[in-house]
């Protein structure tokens, strides 16, 4: 049954070549901002691994740069990618469904967890497999949780972002992506910290819309 | 000279039967054969099932007198009086020990001996779970209390591979459950239990030589009263046979007319109309533990069996649960309860077993645990899903029904849900909260966004944006012409003016607005339409 086709698909097997070069690099699912793509190794959000994003504030524009990759995931066929849920766990506040509509989601399939401490809920989420994107709000005070997050995106195929503090943003971390957000007077300023096969880099996003975006596309 | 006519009280007693207007001479030869049914019986005969009872009510069968160290085992009826031995087991009988010895006697024969006390309830059980494991080879089964099941099964040769091969799956599945049955397979039901009882396993698929077969079977077999077998030995009457062979009308005005009619009914001259089983529409099974149990662990694996036991259960009825009540009795403490909810009928043992451990390691126990006792809400039809076979290949493991009440099982129902948009001006009363998996089956609303999206560009918030974040309560802000928050708020957009609800008492009149702090956050804010005007945060542009 196994051909060697679905070996070499396999989510755990790493190639030598990932680590430098991008050539070689899986494609990313793209973020709906052509700037931030540029600068992203695969060409967008990676399509494994866990996605860190640190910020001290919420409102800052960190969920509207998710939802153009969160809309087209709600409502790709998901032959192979679980069944296109989305799992929001311990989020800081209510998520608001007109809101989220008129970004592209499709919130019946929005699935929300109230959970302290969130890491056990966010990995059994992504071990389900039932999945194709797990946001997180977590406070991480031990490595090994982080790590054994990690382990579990790895295993999956399923976008997972942590919301992490600034000052985080210090301590070592297994995430494949960890980007900083900064609001500036001219909009979110995005600086990739750590990018697992791309370079740190800083964008200008300006003003996001993402139910501007959810339009046009 | 044609024999003596049936007596009008016999016929009266007789509706059933049709006498033969010239007649032989014996008791079995009178009567045509009235029922011309083509069925097919099996009698399953448990020899054994004082003893089975206790071995499956209990894990290890608790003693009311003796030794523990003796391996025999006996059984006695403490409600009549506990002096006779009514059942042994095999070392038991090879020692000489017999039905219906003293046990006194049985006790000289093998002072080790370990005495057990009867379970009227638990031998009902048994057989309610033979039938119950029966009802997946025919759908008509008959309860012949206190020690036998019987099968139609003309229907099910065919499926299940000729005589010989069902009697072989039968006689294997009913072992697999810890029971030694015998089996008889004849035309009729009586002839049937008749032979099993003796120990004969006999397979006659015609009405052809069943008399002839019935003749040599002792009395016996028909449970007849002892008096009545007593004097018809007397006669020099020993099996059927012989009965058989005696005047019919004689027969039923000297004894018991049911006699005759059993006889009637043994060799199918006569119809034998019977009661169908069927099965619980709730299941319940108790199990004591011996020795008792103080963590939840080992109480997660000791509920296995029982679960597995469930499953097995409503896999045969094609049905599932949604709800499972476990109770934990404790000696003196009442007992505690484990109440599991699925989101969808389930009747998979491995995740009713992992959503059971999941609940009982947050359970604290009051004391040592000491029996188990299982019951199953009602039944309903299962979501009857072809087994996937490149599930694996596919990576997913749970479905989201699975991973909700996973999740439930830990952190609470509450804590888990969904939400959804609701056609209305009033930014709070826009958007509902509710159970995720509901949301699924109406599915509805979805359609109804995506409709006008279609038709009129951008559906329901078409011209103001809307913050991804709401507050659960607005939030005062500090300013009376101007709003503050972290300093001097700069608006973006607005006003956009939101006037509605007069009618329900949560009447609604402010002025929102997009404002900017200056570190860069994006606000929704209005300002009440009132004398006051004062402003308020609302929702976060996340």
């Amino acid at each position: 049954m196994s051909s060697i086709d679905d070996l070499l698909r396999h989510p755990g097997l790493w190639r030598a070549r990932e680590q430098g070069g991008a050539t070689s690099q899986p494609a990313g699912r793209p973020t709906g901002y052509a700037a931030l793509d540029r600068c992203l190794p695969g060409g967008g959000w990676p399509a494994q691994g866990l996605i860190e994003i640190l910020t001290d504030r919420h409102g800052v524009g960190e969920l509207s740069l998710l939802m153009p990759a969160l809309a087209a995931l709600s409502h790709e066929d998901h032959g192979d990618h679980g069944e296109g849920w989305l799992a929001c766990v311990a989020p800081p506040y209510q998520p608001y469904a007109p809101a989220l509509v008129a970004c592209g989601i499709d919130v019946r399939r929005l699935l929300l967890v109230q959970a302290q401490p969130a890491e056990w809920a966010m990995e059994q989420a992504l071990r389900s497999g039932a999945c194709s994107a797990v946001l997180g709000w977590a406070e991480f005070r031990n490595r090994q949780g982080l790590r054994r997050l990690q382990l579990a995106t790895e295993q999956s195929r399923c976008m997972a972002v942590l919301f992490r503090r600034l000052a985080d943003g210090n301590e070592p971390s297994p995430a494949v992506l960890r980007i900083a957000l900064e609001s500036s007077r001219k909009g979110l300023v995005v600086h990739i910290v750590k990018s697992r096969g791309g370079q740190a880099a800083t964008v200008q996003l300006g003003w996001l819309d993402p139910a501007a975006h959810a339009v046009a596309h | 000279m044609p024999g003596v006519q049936p007596s009008r009280v016999t016929v009266r007693e007789q509706p059933g039967l049709r006498p033969a207007p010239g007649g032989g001479r014996g008791a079995g030869k009178q009567v045509r054969a009235a029922a011309t049914s083509n069925e097919l019986w099996l009698a399953i005969h448990l020899p054994h099932y004082v003893l089975e009872s206790l071995r499956r009510s209990t894990a290890a069968a608790q003693p009311v007198a003796g030794h523990d160290s003796g391996t025999a085992i006996v059984a006695v009826d403490l409600e009549g009086g506990g002096k006779v031995v009514c059942a042994g087991d095999a070392a038991a009988v090879a020692a000489g020990v017999t039905r219906g010895m003293a046990l006194n006697s049985a006790l000289a024969l093998l002072p080790g001996l370990n005495v057990l006390a009867r379970d009227a309830q638990a031998e009902r059980a048994l057989l309610e779970a033979v039938a119950t494991r029966a009802i997946g080879f025919t759908p008509r089964v008959v309860l012949e209390p206190p020690d036998a099941v019987l099968l139609e099964v003309r229907g099910s040769l065919r499926l299940f591979g000729g005589v010989r091969r069902f009697i072989a799956q039968v006689r294997e599945r009913l072992q697999s459950m810890g029971v030694a049955p015998l089996l008889a397979l004849t035309p009729t039901p009586l002839a049937s239990l008749w032979f099993a009882r003796m120990g004969e396993e006999v397979a006659l698929r015609s009405r052809d030589g069943l008399a002839s077969r019935l003749a040599r079977l002792p009395l016996a077999c028909a449970r007849w009263p002892e008096k009545r077998l007593e004097s018809l030995a007397a006669m020099g009457v020993r099996t059927i046979g012989d009965c058989l062979k005696l005047p019919r009308d004689g027969f039923a005005r000297r004894f018991a007319p049911q006699m005759l009619r059993a006889l009637d009914r043994a060799t199918g001259c006569a119809p034998d109309p019977r009661v169908a089983f069927v099965p619980r529409q709730r299941y319940s099974v108790r199990r004591d533990l011996e020795p008792e149990i103080f963590d939840t662990e080992r109480l997660g694996r000791a509920a296995g069996p029982l679960v597995d036991e469930l499953c097995s259960f409503l896999d045969l009825r094609c049905c599932g649960v949604d709800v499972l009540d476990f109770s934990l009795l404790h000696g003196d403490v009442p007992p505690t309860r484990v109440c599991l909810r699925f989101a969808e009928p389930t009747a998979q043992a491995g995740r009713i077993a992992e959503l059971l451990r999941e609940r009982l390691a947050r359970t604290e126990l009051p004391g040592p645990v000491r029996a188990l006792r299982l019951r199953s809400g009602p039944f309903m039809v299962a979501n009857q899903q072809a087994g996937d076979l490149f599930a694996r290949a596919r990576g997913r493991t749970t479905s989201v029904p699975q991973l909700v009440e996973r999740l439930r099982a830990r952190l609470g129902t509450d804590a888990v849900y969904g939400i959804q948009a609701v056609p209305e001006h009033r930014p709070e009363s826009a958007w509902e909260k509710g159970d995720i998996l509901l949301f699924q089956e109406k599915g509805d609303i979805l359609l109804f966004h995506r409709r006008t999206e279609s038709g009129h560009g951008k559906g329901e918030c078409p011209l103001f944006p809307r913050p991804l974040w709401l507050l659960a309560e607005p939030q005062p802000l500090e300013g009376e012409e101007h709003p503050r928050h972290e300093g001097r708020l700069e608006f973006e957009e607005g006003p956009e003016r939101i006037e509605s609800g007069w009618w329900d008492g949560r009447d609604v009149r402010r002025d929102y607005y997009v404002a900017r702090t200056t570190g860069g956050m994006r606000l929704w804010v209005f300002r009440e339409r009132c004398a006051e005007g004062r402003w308020f945060l609302h929702g976060v542009f996340g």
